[in-house]
């Protein structure tokens, strides 16, 4: 009774999660048709989704999305790894701890942006300051994460360790790692959906391509339909990252769910 | 296979813990000799400090008094001639069975790594099960993999931490019944600390009967009634009920419940 209830609850949600937007879009369409707000402030949805086929058509979506998760990959992987390794080196070594902790809890009340000014005087608007801003909101979830992940891995595996004469990177890479990986991964989401927004804020600031330059190119020559789509586009393929990390986690660490139907 | 592996020699071995930054002792002046080959049970009321001795003969100890000798030298830290069965498998979860029961032998190739795997898998019963994770596993079978793991890398001396404590009625006395025949085809030296008695009685050579606060050994009792045994015979029940006597468990003191 009670789960059939949830199942239809559940069947509900989900439906109610496509219908409320398709009411806000057809409530918007509409209010424009009826020209109770201009066209030229807010633009209708049909006419959002031809501005994007359009941009589809001429190549520029394609040119200014790679762009921007070029971007993201490497501001990703440099932030990401240094994250990954200083969060391992802190968990493990009390002194390394001493030294880094306090710094990176000071630097983590700096809202990220704040680094903006600093980060355009030392390196300029070029691609290398872009990967830099973008490889610092990387780095806080991965540091932060891993550390923890690291710090938790339960004294009884470190004692097998040592009973089965585990030692080293044997040690790390067999042991530490595997059992801080739920942390670990979930640093990496994080530190991914970070890189996404980094990305688009670093192109805001000056740039020639990624879809945060389509927006400010919008908003220069005036065309709302553009900053819209941009900001479309960020949500899209933020929420699509968001989408296939998490779904990947979930195969990645199918051994912590109890499968059901125990083998005879 | 080891002719006069596996003995243990444990001299005048106290241990304390720091509790609240002043000593606490656990065990209080312990003489055991374990010869090649036997099985030997321990058992005693929660916290009288059996997991404490079982980690100092492994190696996970180390601040003590007295003297823990593995085949007459003194035991300063973990060593392969040892394996252990903790009270929990401590399985690695992340780890198939067959990748668990090969875990102590990453310094062999593969071939030889399979060879080894399969022979354990088969000896435990649990062939067939090797791309399986822990968490599909029963507590019986988890902990036949820990056992698998533990003899895989042959050691001359097998420690089991209340192997079966976690088991239904029926499975415990099915795996002690496996746990003997692991005995006999291995020939090595087991130390199992157990709370049943029975099952003590069961498997044992010899019963070390502790008492807590601090933790001492009250009494050793030889059992060489020939095996398998029988549980209903009179010798078997004799034995008990010498045993319950030290806990003060005989029929004369039935009022007198103190576990
Ligand atoms: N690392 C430790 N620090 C402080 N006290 C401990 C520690 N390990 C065990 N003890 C204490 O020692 C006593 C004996 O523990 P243990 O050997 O686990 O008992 P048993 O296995 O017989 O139940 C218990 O009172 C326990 O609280
Ligand atoms: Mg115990």
């Amino acid at each position: 009774m009670a789960k059939k209830f949830l199942q239809r609850l559940g069947l509900k949600d989900k439906l109610l999660a496509i219908i409320v937007p398709l009411l806000v879009l057809a409530a918007w369409q509409g209010a424009v048709s009826q020209k109770l707000c201009s066209e030229l402030i807010l633009t209708p949805p049909l006419t959002l989704l031809n501005t994007l086929l359009e941009l589809a058509q001429s190549g520029d979506l394609t040119l200014n999305i790679l762009a921007s998760l070029k971007r993201v990959m490497i501001g990703f992987l440099l932030g990401g790894t240094s994250g990954f390794v200083i969060g391992i080196l802190m968990a493990l070594s009390p002194f390394l701890n001493r030294i880094f902790g306090p710094l990176i809890k000071a630097l983590q009340q700096v809202p990220e942006f704040a680094w903006m000014p600093l980060i355009i005087m030392f390196l300029g608007i070029d691609e290398f300051a872009k990967y830099f801003f973008v490889a610092i909101g990387a780095f806080y979830p991965m540091v932060l994460n891993t550390y923890q992940g690291v710090s938790g891995v339960p004294e009884k595996y470190h004692e097998l360790a040592r009973v089965f004469d585990y030692k080293s990177f044997r040690y790390l890479f067999k042991v530490i790692i595997p059992s801080a990986l739920p942390s670990i991964i979930t640093g990496i989401r994080l530190s991914l959906g970070l890189s996404w927004m980094f990305v688009v804020g670093a192109e805001l600031f000056g740039s020639d391509s990624g879809v945060g330059y389509l927006m400010t190119w919008g908003r220069a020559v005036f065309q709302i339909d553009l900053v819209m789509a941009g900001l479309i586009l960020v949500g899209v393929i933020g929420f699509a990252m968001n989408f296939l990390l998490e779904r990947a986690e979930k195969q990645f660490l199918l051994w912590r769910e109890p499968v059901d139907g125990r083998p005879a | 296979m080891s002719n006069n592996k596996g003995t243990l020699e444990i001299r005048n071995l106290s241990k304390s813990f720091i509790v609240d930054n002043s000593p606490l002792q656990i065990l209080n002046n312990i003489n055991l000799t374990v010869t090649s080959g036997s099985f030997v049970s321990i058992v005693g009321s929660s916290g009288c400090g059996k997991t404490t001795l079982l980690r100092i003969i492994l190696g996970l100890e180390n601040h003590y008094d007295g003297e823990a000798l593995m085949d007459g030298k003194q035991i300063v830290g973990p060593g392969t001639n040892r394996g252990i069965v903790f009270q929990d498998h401590r399985l690695l979860p992340w780890l198939t069975v067959g990748e668990n029961v090969a875990f102590g032998l990453d310094k062999l190739n593969r071939k030889e790594k399979k060879l080894l795997v399969d022979e354990h898998l088969q000896l435990v019963g649990l062939i067939g099960f090797e791309s399986v994770y822990p968490s599909q596993l029963s507590g019986g079978m988890a902990q036949r993999v820990a056992i698998a793991r533990a003899l895989a890398n042959k050691p001359e001396m097998l420690l089991l931490d209340e192997p079966l404590g976690a088991l239904d009625a029926l499975t415990r006395m099915y795996m002690q019944k496996e746990l003997e025949r692991l005995w006999q085809l291995e020939k090595i030296t087991m130390i199992m600390v157990t709370h049943d008695i029975e099952e003590a009685i069961y498997l044992s050579d010899k019963v070390v009967i502790m008492s807590s606060r601090p933790g001492i050994i009250k009494q050793i009792i030889d059992v060489s009634s020939s095996r398998p045994r029988d549980r209903a015979s009179s010798e078997f029940m004799q034995i008990k009920a010498e045993i319950l006597e030290e806990f003060h468990l005989g029929t004369e003191y039935t009022f007198a419940y103190a576990i």
